[in-house]
């Protein structure tokens, strides 16, 4: 059994063959399925189950699914990975700057759903970062106490703006972020709508820290929403 | 004084001739029939008499007297006879004018400009008026008068340069064809050589529109209060065409802007539509691909079911879509044959099983239906559209009531269900075939919209109707009644 299994999820979906071909997906991998099918029956499972996680459609009628988002964060951090239709990244940004973790979208592998699942819980067994001073994920290991960043050994020279980025993945590895929260952080609040800046750095970034900028292993384009850091098998 | 007073008399006859050549005739000979009347009056009436000359030098002053007072009261009734008719001229301009500035509010320039030149030659009695537009891409005239007078008004601009053998401007060289220079052996002169012609430039936005033409009637010329009004119709119609065009680009932009909503509104629906069950065929495959699970009969069944389902709904999708596609392009005949109605009813349920299986269906057929022309597979979507809303929109475990009946004016095919039913805001454009909506809405009415549109030109196709009644106690109910005479 992995190691996520018995985690209650709830899925969020108004098409009842999405909701049964997941809930019966989830529930052979061993994890307790709750469906609900409006965003108001969302939220009252939410408020009765406590569910260990959230899987959302977007694409509901009022309320929205962005709705229940904000109605969820406000309670907690429960993780969010939203369902939606391609080609609407717009959507993808709104519902991950309102805090949902990640996106899938449709249509949608089963295994894919799943990987997201697992990914998102296991952040959530994880410890918070801030005891662990020294991130490490494939090649790449960051010594955040003495600012000291090395690839394959071979030490980085990071610019201040450049280890801020860093340091902004690695606070939230393996999660989707928008342009629009990278910049915030490294940034300062007044920004959000620059995102050249942030392309720019990345970029620069890829250069020091992948072994082939041009593939990236740990920063990730997501297209048309942000970048993603992501975890090396270990 | 017997002779002053004998003067002065007299005198009160040659007065209103004055005057009255003053009011016909103005100023000028005015002053000719006071100096005629001084000769007269000193010929016939002073002594010697019959001589030009005074006898009596007390008789100057009376003759004297008499030239001034003949003068100044012609002066004097010249000068309010110029004024009145002055008043006129220009009442009668802002009459012209204020008519054009209403014509040319008229939303069509073209036909706004012809109403101008038939106003101006009406006013002017003129034989023939074009007004011309030179800096669209083919020139266009807009006339008004007989086709004699207008031949003679001379040929559009396009003849007009050939025979000139003036260059085309920059305008009409980006204009379709070749412009060509040549020049006649003959080159007749410019028709606006002709006397009783005229042509006023029309100005606006600081460059030359174009032109307006006149040709007065046969020896007749203009007079300076029409070369006023002219200029002043001229500056009118600029302004108006200048205004005109501006608003025509607007709602072209306009226009525009509405049909990149539409595709995008259209794109969105379709899009969601499209993926909606390949999402649920795509999630169920590839379950039943993962090796890490060991799946139940049951679960395996269900998966497939839900593919197969799917699959349907979205061959119904893409049906609705091509046969919406072909109604569009009027490529629409319905393959007529006489059917049992009810059996199709009994096809559509049992093909719908899936669908409609939260729901409970009410079935109302009666015995005695006559068999109605149609075409099987078009009523089949018809019914299978109205029956899949009633299913989606309509919470399980509610009953879709399924009616047929004889009406007065053929056989009529009810579908009610006890769902939310519709807006009124939604009903008018019920039947539209992908009306920009709200984003909001596209996704409850994408669906709808489309197989609403769809059912509705099938319908009308077979020469039945179709509408939406709202139920007194909730739901909706979708109504189409099918003649049972095949149509004409």
């Amino acid at each position: 059994m992995s190691p996520s299994a018995g985690a209650r999820i709830l899925v969020v979906d108004d098409e009842p063959a999405i909701r049964r071909a997941v809930r019966t997906n989830l529930h052979a991998h061993g994890f307790d399925v709750e469906t609900a099918e409006t965003a108001a029956e969302a939220l009252e499972r939410f408020e009765h189950l406590r569910p260990d996680l959230i899987v959302l459609d977007l694409n509901l009628p009022e309320p929205t699914g962005l709705d229940v988002i904000r109605h969820v964060r406000e309670r907690g951090s429960t993780p969010i990975i939203v369902l939606s239709v391609r080609d609407a990244e717009r959507d993808k940004v709104a519902a991950l700057d309102l805090g949902a973790d990640d996106y899938v979208t449709k249509p949608f592998g089963a295994d894919e759903l799943l990987a997201r699942i697992r990914v998102a819980l296991r952040h959530l067994a994880r410890p918070p970062r801030g005891a662990d001073s020294v991130f490490r994920t494939g090649d790449l290991r960051v010594d955040l106490e003495r600012r000291e960043v090395t690839s394959g050994g071979r030490p980085v020279r990071l610019t201040p703006t450049e280890y801020e980025l860093l340091k902004a993945f690695i606070a939230h590895p393996d999660r989707v972020l928008t342009d629009r929260m990278l910049l915030q952080q490294v940034w300062g609040a007044d920004y959000g709508d620059e995102s050249h800046y942030l392309h720019v750095y990345v970029a620069r970034l890829r250069k020091k820290v992948e072994d082939d900028p041009q593939r990236p292993r740990y920063l990730i384009t997501e297209p048309g929403v942000g970048y993603r850091l992501l975890l090396a098998d270990e | 004084m017997p002779g002053l007073s004998h003067i002065n008399n007299v005198s009160m006859l040659y007065l209103p001739a004055v005057l009255l050549a003053a009011v016909r005739l103005g100023r000028g000979p005015a002053i000719a029939a006071s100096l005629l009347s001084f000769l007269a009056f000193d010929f016939f009436f002073v002594d010697p008499r019959f001589q030009f000359g005074v006898g009596n030098p007390s008789e100057w002053a009376s003759l004297i007297l008499l030239l001034f007072t003949a003068i100044v009261a012609g002066q004097v009734a010249a000068d309010q006879q110029a004024r009145a008719s002055d008043a006129r001229a220009r009442e009668r301009e802002a009459i012209v004018l204020y008519d054009v500035l209403r014509l040319m509010t008229e939303p069509d320039l073209e036909p706004s400009l012809r109403a101008v030149a038939e106003r101006l030659r009406a006013e002017l009695d003129l034989a023939a008026v074009a007004v011309e537009l030179r800096d669209e891409r083919t020139p266009r005239r807009f006339v008004a008068g007989d086709e004699p007078a207008l031949h003679r008004l001379g040929p559009g601009l396009a003849s007009r340069v050939l025979s000139s053998g003036r260059a085309p401007t920059a305008a009409q060289r980006a204009g379709p064809g070749r412009w060509v220079r040549v020049i006649p052996a003959n080159a007749a002169p410019g028709v606006p050589a002709q006397a009783g012609f005229a042509s006023v430039p029309i100005l606006g936005d600081g460059t030359q529109l174009g032109s307006l033409q006149l040709l007065a009637r046969a020896d007749r010329a203009f007079a300076p209060a029409d070369d006023r009004l002219l200029t002043a119709a001229a500056a009118q119609l600029g302004t108006a065409i200048v205004r005109a065009r501006l608003r025509r680009d607007a709602a072209e932009n306009e226009a525009l802007r509405r049909t990149d909503e539409l595709k995008s509104a259209l794109l969105d629906a379709v899009s969601h539509d499209l993926r909606t069950p390949l999402a649920s065929i795509l999630a169920a495959a590839s379950s039943l691909r993962q090796r890490d699970v060991t799946w139940s009969d049951d679960e395996r069944a269900e998966f497939l079911a839900s593919i197969e389902d799917e699959a349907r709904r979205l061959d119904r999708l893409v049906g609705n879509l091509l046969d919406l596609s072909r109604i569009e392009a009027g490529a629409l005949r319905p393959q007529v044959g006489w059917y049992d109605a009810g059996a199709l009813v009994d096809d559509v349920l049992g093909r719908l099983r899936h669908v409609t299986a939260q729901h409970r269906i009410s079935l109302h057929i009666p015995e005695d239906l006559p068999p109605v022309p149609l075409d099987y597979v078009e009523i089949d979507q018809v019914l299978s559209n109205l029956i899949e809303n009633a299913a989606k929109y309509a919470p399980a475990s509610t009953t879709i009531d399924v009616t047929l009946r004889r009406a007065d004016d053929g056989l009529r095919f009810e579908v009610r269900d006890e769902g939310p039913g519709i807006e009124p805001a939604e009903e008018p454009e019920l039947f539209a075939s992908f009306h920009p909506m709200p984003r909001k809405a596209i996704r409850s009415a994408s669906g709808i919209g489309l197989g609403l549109a769809v059912a509705k030109r099938l319908v009308e196709a077979h020469g039945g109707r179709i509408w939406f009644e709202r139920p007194n106690d909730g739901g909706a109910r979708f109504i189409f009644v099918l003649p049972l005479a095949i149509a004409a």
